[in-house]
């Protein structure tokens, strides 16, 4: 397996088991975590075929990823805190008022 | 004048659009001069059109009004027809009708829905015109069909009264199923001779090769047709209740007009009629005992209307017994006679009926002769004329069908004349016991009705008077022999020739034993008709009962209809079928609906496996078809 | 060759971590578990030639958001419900649609591999390279990437004073 197969298959795991924590832990900080670890899979696969095509566009893609998870953070943290706040508890299968 | 039938026609049209848009707002005097304008208009126009056929030579006047339809190679046309016959149901139709008119500006003066009575009466008239003067048996079914549609209006006149209204639906209704023989005749003439002209029709039964379809199958199915329209058995059973009508009605479409078509369709096909010696026998014995059996049930009425109503059945009966011997100028003949006196009775009893404010019963009338003398001496002179008493019109022609239907060569028997002499005397027998129980004795009336009696206006009593002349001397005319050309008389049987005199005087001693017969029972105080009454129960019930022929319908159809109807398909097909099929495709998409909305209940993790196998499921599919 | 190792190791650190933070129970302890991953990507990235990108994984990633993390996590009683039961209902169909999706992506990937135009680690990212491209080609994304972070601080304004006037 070279380079290149390698960190494919990195990111690959990565983005699948930040899915699979999505799925499977009940404690909605660890949720927000989980998907933290998606889009870093997915920032590996990024900066690696950036890095194979003498172009810039990967590098300026990753930092927009960056910018972006900071982003959703800084919203997603409050919204949970409040919905904590409500429920009381950080279980999501308390969180189903959108239920039908 | 070149379009003068089409003009005949047209005017009682123009009478009915104008009245029935414009009357109700220019009031009562314009309604009347139009509604009653246009009908003698179109008299005058007849006469003109019967002076220029007599120039011609009788040669028949054909107008071409407007082509309907082509179809192929065939072309079905509105065109109208004149020639003896036709020339004779004009003049009744437009003459008696215009004189019924104007009767009926005195009769209904205080309805409120006056311009809404002349439009349909006017509409009558148009469609009777287009039935009588049609070329082809299309124009005339159109026609025929507007009658019926103009008759249920005016029964139902007065659709408040569910009864009344009721009385009109079922006018309609019977008509309807004679009309599904009519159609059934219509389509087995046009599919084997390719047309539907009468002229045409009847020169190919009468010409030497007869076309190859059975003469008697037509006859027939185009004489249950002629049962609905004119009331024979079994389709008689509207006339009677048709009396819920105005009393001008009554005696316009249910005396003198409509139901006489279905007469002179019968002679107006007289050429496959004569061809068709099985449908004539059966015209002649369903006319026959018609005949008699409602001469049986107007003896029991006591209704004034109804006995009139039973009385013009029977006399179709016997109209219809002459067309069934071949006799079929003979019956127009007593059409004609029957169109002067039947509507006289009638409109005389519209008289009585308006002069005691509403009462119909004769057990509560009684001794009106010298209050209302105009009205009683133009019924009895009518009454005179439907029992045969001669010279009066109903004489000559009820001895006419007398004669034919012992002798005529084409179907004429002893029973034959045996029955028809019975109704003839039974005719008599009712007539004059109405005569007696409306006019004469003690006073039975209640206290208003006597308080209220008083002669008619002049408008309606001049009709009356008109009415009565025609039946007095309308017999003088020799109808027969004017059609002879036309509809040819059968041959007598040459060893009954014989018997032609003594005849004549038997039908006098019939008309004059009835009347004998009803002085003896209601003279007085009708004590023995009471006895008499009281000596027969069983059939007395009988009698009243109109032999239960209603109720039998009732029975054995309605009931039978309503239960498929509601069971079948009310409750079985409709809710069960349809509607279970309707909720049960919405309940179907309800089912799917909440099936598939458990997805949405809120789980997030359940939103991303979703995801996740909606990845994985596009990734296989795309890698594996790509 | 040092360079293979380094990469395969810091590799199998970020893999082994992000496997850790799906079993540990604590949401502390996952925390820690997803920067110890952060911090061996910025390794390879690292590794790779791509500075500018390591460093700002580090920076951002780890000094700010999992800081932030960390901070709601202390702020919170985590406690509860899900710390008994950690796992979903859905264990089950989860693991075995992983295994799937990995399937999937291993049989897509093994086979679709673009050659490497140049091998890996040639190309290097400095940061006078990166600020360059970023203001001059990607203006507009810059812009852009502007405004979304001052929406997001309004946001976080707007959700905070819906909490206070809840309680005030």
């Amino acid at each position: 397996m070279d380079k290149t197969q390698m960190l494919v298959a990195l990111s690959a795991g990565l983005f699948a088991l930040g899915l699979l924590g999505v799925i499977v832990r009940r404690n909605v900080l660890v949720m927000l975590m989980c998907m933290e670890l998606m889009l870093n899979g997915v920032n590996v696969l990024l900066v690696t075929f950036a890095q194979q095509s003498h172009s810039t566009v990967g590098a300026v893609l990753v930092f927009l990823v960056f910018v972006v998870a900071a982003a959703e953070i800084a919203i997603a943290i409050p919204i949970v805190l409040l919905l904590a706040r409500r429920k009381r508890t950080l279980d999501i299968d308390a969180y189903v008022d959108l239920k039908g | 004048m070149d379009r003068l039938l089409t003009v005949i026609v047209l005017l009682p049209l123009a009478g009915f659009i104008i009245n029935g848009l414009l009357g109700n707002r220019l009031g009562k005097r314009f309604v009347s001069v139009v509604g009653c304008g246009l009908p003698v208009l179109a008299f005058a126009a007849a006469i003109v059109c019967l002076l220029d056929l007599r120039t011609s030579g009788f040669a028949p006047l054909v107008e071409t009004a407007y082509t309907w339809a082509v179809i192929g190679d065939r072309s079905f046309e509105i065109s109208f027809y004149f020639d003896r016959l036709t020339a004779v149901m004009v003049l009744i139709v437009t003459g008696v009708g215009s004189l019924i008119h104007i009767y009926s500006i005195g009769y209904m003066k205080e309805d409120t829905s006056y311009a809404r009575y002349f439009a349909y009466l006017n509409l009558f008239l148009f469609f009777m015109l287009l039935l009588v003067l049609g070329r082809s048996l299309l124009v005339l079914f159109v026609g025929w069909e507007g009658v019926g549609l103009a008759s249920y209006l005016l029964i139902g006149f007065w659709f408040d009264d569910p009864d009344k209204a009721r009385a009109g639906k079922k006018a309609f209704l019977t008509n309807r199923i004679g009309d599904a023989g009519f159609l059934l005749g219509m389509f087995v003439l046009f599919q084997a001779l390719g047309t539907l002209e009468m002229d045409k029709i009847n020169t190919a039964f009468t010409s030497g090769t007869p076309p190859m379809v059975s003469a008697s199958l037509v006859g027939i199915l185009l004489f249950i047709g002629a049962c609905g329209k004119s009331a024979q058995i079994p389709l008689h059973v509207w006339l009677p209740d048709a009396m819920a009508g105005p009393t001008p009605v009554s005696a316009l479409i249910h005396a003198a007009t409509m139901v006489t078509a279905g007469v002179y369709l019968v002679a107006r096909l007289s050429g496959i009629y004569m061809h068709a010696p099985e449908a004539s026998a059966a015209i002649a014995a369903v006319g026959v005992m018609t005949a008699f059996f409602a001469a049986t049930i107007a003896l029991v009425q006591t209704d004034i209307k109804k006995v009139l109503a039973y009385s013009t059945i029977s006399q179709l009966g016997l109209m219809f017994v002459a067309l069934g011997v071949g006799a079929y100028g003979v019956a127009i003949f007593h059409l004609y006679t029957h169109a002067f006196f039947k509507a006289c009775l009638f409109l005389g009893a519209g008289s009585v009926i308006h002069a005691l404010g509403g009462e119909q019963d004769i057990n509560k009338m009684g001794g009106l002769a010298r209050k209302i003398p105009i009205t009683f001496a133009t019924f009895a002179v009518a009454t005179a004329a439907i029992a045969g008493i001669p010279p009066l019109a109903g004489f000559f022609s009820k001895d006419e069908i007398l004669w034919f239907a012992f002798a005529s060569s084409f179907g004429g028997s002893t029973l034959l004349y045996v029955v028809a002499a019975g109704t003839a005397l039974l005719t008599s027998l009712y007539m004059f016991r109405l005569l007696w129980r409306t006019f004469f004795g003690a006073s039975r009336l209640s206290p208003e009705a006597a308080h209220h009696v008083h002669e008619s206006p002049p408008s309606m009593t001049g009709i009356l008077i008109v009415l009565a002349a025609l039946s007095a001397v309308g017999g003088f005319v020799a109808l027969p022999h004017f059609l002879e050309p036309l509809l040819p008389l059968p041959e007598v049987r040459a060893e009954l020739v014989a018997f032609e005199a003594p005849l004549l005087y038997v039908s006098v001693a019939l008309a004059f034993a009835g009347l004998a017969g009803a002085a003896f029972l209601y003279g007085g105080n009708a004590e023995r008709a009471e006895r008499l009454r009281r000596g027969f129960p069983m059939l007395h019930r009988v009698l009243t009962g109109k032999y239960f022929v209603d109720e039998a319908y009732e029975r054995f159809f309605d009931r039978p209809l309503f239960w498929i109807s509601e069971r079948v398909f009310l409750q079985f097909g409709d809710r069960k079928l349809f509607d279970g099929t309707l909720h049960g495709i919405a309940g179907l998409g309800r089912r799917t609906a909440s099936a598939l909305a458990r997805v949405q209940n809120g789980d997030l993790h359940l939103y991303a496996f979703l995801v996740l196998a909606g990845i994985v499921a596009t990734l296989a599919w795309s890698w594996h078809h790509g | 060759m040092i360079e293979t190792l380094l990469l395969w190791l810091f590799a199998g650190t970020a893999l082994l971590a992000a496997a850790a933070m799906l079993v540990l129970r604590h949401p502390m302890r996952v925390a820690l578990a997803l920067v110890v991953t952060m911090l061996a990507l910025a390794g390879v990235y690292a590794l790779l030639g791509v500075h500018v990108i390591a460093v700002f994984q580090v920076l951002i990633y780890v000094g700010a958001v999992m800081v932030f993390m960390v901070y709601v996590i202390m702020l919170l009683d985590v406690r509860d419900r899900s710390y008994s039961g950690k796992f979903s209902r859905l264990l089950v169909p989860g693991i075995v649609g992983f295994l799937l999706l990995l399937a999937v992506l291993a049989h897509a990937l093994w086979q679709d591999l673009p050659a490497p135009s140049g091998a890996a680690g040639e190309t290097a990212f400095g940061v006078q390279q990166f600020s360059v491209a970023f203001l001059n080609e990607y203006w507009l994304h810059f812009e852009l990437i502007s405004v979304l972070l001052v929406v997001a601080v309004v946001a976080a304004l707007a959700v905070i004073k819906v909490g206070r006037r809840d309680h005030g």
